[in-house]
């Protein structure tokens, strides 16, 4: 654990790591994994899709060498898939068994009362951890040596599993009635939400958490997010592509381009060894940037115009 | 001033300005605190960023929040390294608001003083202020100052001087400044406590004095005396600024809860719709948690097995999972003649901010004729589709019979046992034909029917209202003009079809 503790031992240092790994992170974001470390809260991320939300999180992972456990949220996600489920197989086995051993369970006991008393003093292993069938979330609390716990997009999952939750995140322990409470190891998992922010989420939820909202980078971030991500491009490509991006986004869009999309871009024209932005060029490879006709076309007549903007 | 005192004042203040903090939350910024200190105001801003605003909103609150707050942080907080300054003039101005004024004002102290001197003769009552000018004495030897306050003044440590204000605004409660007018109270009572008065008779024993070191002491006391008193003023700003202000507004949503809608004053049309979507947010987490969930179409593995379990393992009896989310249907028709036009704004903002746990919801509008609106409401913004109806259909007298007939013909097919029909009007006929019949009609097939009526109940069934009539076919009928009344409305609308 050393070496983790090292690299969150301040937000320079993880800035630095992180960027080593090839994620560029401003200094909230830096700011936030630290206090997450330091302080053994989650954190909540929320902000536009394609910010590199669920980027941070495995990066995190890779960066501190930890398993990420990852729980993917949607709609009617319950407690079987995300904590725990029997092994039902398992446990109608277990009952067949029983009742072929039933007659040395119960002995020399006579009468009814005798052998329930039989029963009772036997063990009973039929709701035990062997026939639990551990999900993510429990998964993470049995890892020994800590890992980075993902819950992605949890405002696409319902309301009510996000009360499941609290407790994992305020404690790092889960309840399950018929065995009582499990406790994380030694080293609590570090765990990461994601929100696309289609619905809030709850009050006693955000409480629980740091609360970190990531934006569209500035251009300055994205064009070292790009050099790191594509470093094969051409320096003068690097900078009209992000300021071309960036005036996209102050138009009235159905979706915004993010950062993945960039990305995506940055690649397409190296594959096309481009060295320039030209109106062509640009109305070509639109349908990596916008992702709806409709942008397409609006955005189609406006490329010369903002082409022209972008070279002065 | 301890560490958790100074963020406990800040979370105040945060809380003043509308940002929800609890409890867990103010201990986190406690731990966050410890982490990384006082000395980086960026990384402090940005750590307490994490722990204490969770919206988009709050975040933009906190953020003027914080450099409110800690700008006056800055002068008494942190040791910064010009406490110790030996030009001593220089050091007193320098603290000021921490904007870097000192340079500027050390190189010529003198006309400096004057003219603040002559600004403020005017503006004080204190007969202190009315001496006549003396020549300055210039820098030089002085002897010691014997009030506490002319010494804490004259040993120009800006923390132990920025320590004593601090004490002193606790003692004098300066954080309960409610209106603007208090504030010359609340630094003449702050200057009083740290000890005014003692300063000002060593004041005016010096400058009698033969002595010129004394003499100078009384001058250089005078000078920091005023710069206090400059301080004193800013710290009683900031103090309102952060406590009052806030809280004048909370004062106003508590009164505007209760006001009746029709008088409420255009100007605060902003903060009672930012108070309907707030009200209808707390309805809508609220309800959204009452409402049963059952999955359905997909067998229920665990539970067929654990009930079939006494059964020796065989399975015999299926469970089954099922989605039920039972919301509201609600129709909503509202009178937008003029009279009650400012309701009928209020009542659809309410039903349609709440469109997480009532998506249903069908709106008619009427005052002579009726028509539906909701597609109006669907495509456009809230309050251009408000404006909207209540252009296009509060001319012309009310007619609710003809309303009722109409609303029959457009829809009756669509009503059914789960639909709520509420009618918000004051059922002032201009003495028509009341077509109760119809309402009948609509009061045996649908669910519920609720009457909102704006007026008081003494004036119901006086002059051309059919009240009676229609109260009579009505499942409830209550009197409705101001938001509180439209909270408990909506929320037992919700309770009852959970």
């Amino acid at each position: 654990m050393g070496d983790i503790e090292k690299l969150a031992g301040s937000v320079a240092s993880l800035q630095a790591s992180f960027e080593e790994h090839r994620y560029i992170c401003s200094d909230e974001i830096a700011t936030a994994v630290f206090l997450a470390y330091q302080l053994r809260k989650p954190i909540l991320i929320e902000g536009p899709p394609g910010v590199g939300k669920t980027e941070l999180a495995k990066t995190a992972a890779e960066m501190f060498a930890l398993p990420l456990i990852r729980l993917q949220c949607y709609e009617g996600l319950d407690e079987s898939k995300a904590i725990y489920e029997w092994k039902y197989g398992k446990q109608l086995l277990y009952t067949q068994v029983l009742k072929e051993a039933l007659n040395e369970v119960l002995g020399e006991a006579k009468g009814f009362r005798e052998s329930v008393q039989a029963l009772h003093n036997f063990g009973d292993i039929f709701f035990s951890e062997e026939f639990l069938e551990p999900r993510p979330l429990m998964k993470a609390l049995k890892e020994e040596d800590g890992c980075i716990l993902l819950i992605d997009e949890i405002d696409k999952a319902d309301h009510e599993f996000e009360s499941l939750l609290l407790e994992i995140l305020s404690d790092f322990q889960l309840s399950i009635p018929e065995i009582g409470t499990i406790k994380a190891a030694s080293e609590p998992p570090l765990v990461f939400l994601t929100s696309n922010n289609t619905r809030e989420i709850s009050d006693a939820l955000k409480r629980r958490c740091l609360h970190l909202y990531i934006p569209f980078p500035d251009v300055e971030i994205e064009q070292r997010i790009i050099g790191a991500r594509v470093p094969e491009i051409p320096p003068e490509l690097q900078k009209q592509l992000v300021a071309f991006i960036h005036e996209l986004r102050s138009l009235d869009l159905k979706k915004m381009p993010a950062i993945s999309e960039t990305i995506d871009w940055a690649r397409t024209l190296v594959l096309l060894h481009a060295e320039a932005l030209d109106p062509q060029l640009v109305k070509d490879t639109l349908n990596v940037i916008l992702k709806f006709q409709e942008d397409i076309d609006n955005v189609k007549t406006e490329v010369p115009a903002l082409t022209a903007k972008i070279a002065s | 001033m301890g560490m958790d005192r100074t963020i406990s004042n800040f979370i105040r203040a945060l809380r003043n300005a509308d940002v929800r903090v609890s409890t867990a939350e103010t201990l986190d910024a406690i731990g966050a605190v410890e982490l990384v200190g006082y000395s980086d105001k960026e990384h402090l801003k940005r750590s307490l960023s994490m722990v204490l605003p969770k919206t988009a909103d709050e975040k933009v609150t906190f953020d003027a929040c914080f450099d409110q707050f800690f700008r006056f942080q800055d002068v008494r907080g942190e040791v910064t390294n010009d406490s110790a300054d030996s030009t001593e003039q220089d050091g007193e101005e320098s603290g000021e608001g921490g904007d870097g004024e000192g340079g500027g004002a050390g190189g010529d102290p003198q006309t400096q003083n004057r003219s603040k001197k002559k600004s403020k003769s005017k503006a004080k009552k204190n007969n202190l202020y009315e001496e006549e000018e003396e020549a300055d004495l210039g820098p030089g030897e002085v002897t010691d100052a014997h009030s506490p306050l002319g010494k804490l003044l004259m040993a120009n440590s800006r923390v132990e001087l920025a320590q004593s204000m601090a004490e002193a605004g606790e003692a004098t409660n300066v954080r309960e400044i409610q209106i603007f007018t208090q504030k010359g109270l609340y630094a003449r009572r702050i200057m009083d406590h740290m000890g005014l008065a003692d300063l000002n008779r060593e004041i005016s024993d010096l400058r009698t004095d033969t002595r010129v070191p004394a003499r100078r002491l009384g001058q250089q006391l005078k000078q920091r005396r005023d710069f206090l008193r400059e301080q004193v003023r800013d710290y009683v700003e900031q103090q309102f600024m952060l406590n009052a202000d806030v809280s004048g507004k909370r004062l106003r949503e508590e009164m505007l809860r209760s006001v009746k809608l029709s008088n409420v004053e255009h100007r605060n049309f902003r903060l009672i719709q930012e108070m309907v979507y707030k009200m209808a947010k707390k309805l809508s987490t609220l309800h959204s948690r009452r409402r049963k969930i059952f999955k359905r179409g997909q067998l229920n593995v665990p539970k067929t097995l654990r009930n079939n379990m006494s059964y020796d393992g065989a399975i015999f009896d299926l469970y089954w999972k099922s989605v039920k989310v039972d919301r509201p249907k609600v129709f909503a028709i509202c009178d937008v003649s003029g009279s009650v036009a400012n309701y009928a704004r209020f009542m659809l903002m309410f039903l349609y901010s709440m469109d997480e746990v009532m998506p249903k919801v069908r709106s008619f509008a009427f005052s002579s004729d009726l028509a539906e609106v909701t597609e109006l409401f669907n495509r456009n913004k809230l309050e251009d589709a408000i404006s909207k109806t209540l252009h296009d259909y509060s001319g012309g007298s009310t007619d609710y019979g003809q309303a009722l007939l109409d609303f029959k013909k457009l829809c009756l097919d669509d009503v059914d046992n789960r639909t709520t029909i509420i009618i918000l009007g004051d059922a002032r006929n201009n003495h028509g034909e009341a077509h109760a019949e119809v309402l009948k009609e609509l009061y045996d097939r649908s669910k519920r029917v609720i009457w909102l009526n704006p007026e008081a109940k003494l004036a119901w069934n006086t002059g051309d209202s059919e009240m009676r009539k229609y109260g009579a076919y009505s499942h409830q009928v209550e009197e409705c003009n101001s938001l509180m009344h439209l909270e408990r409305v909506v929320s037992n609308l919700l309770r009852q079809t959970a």
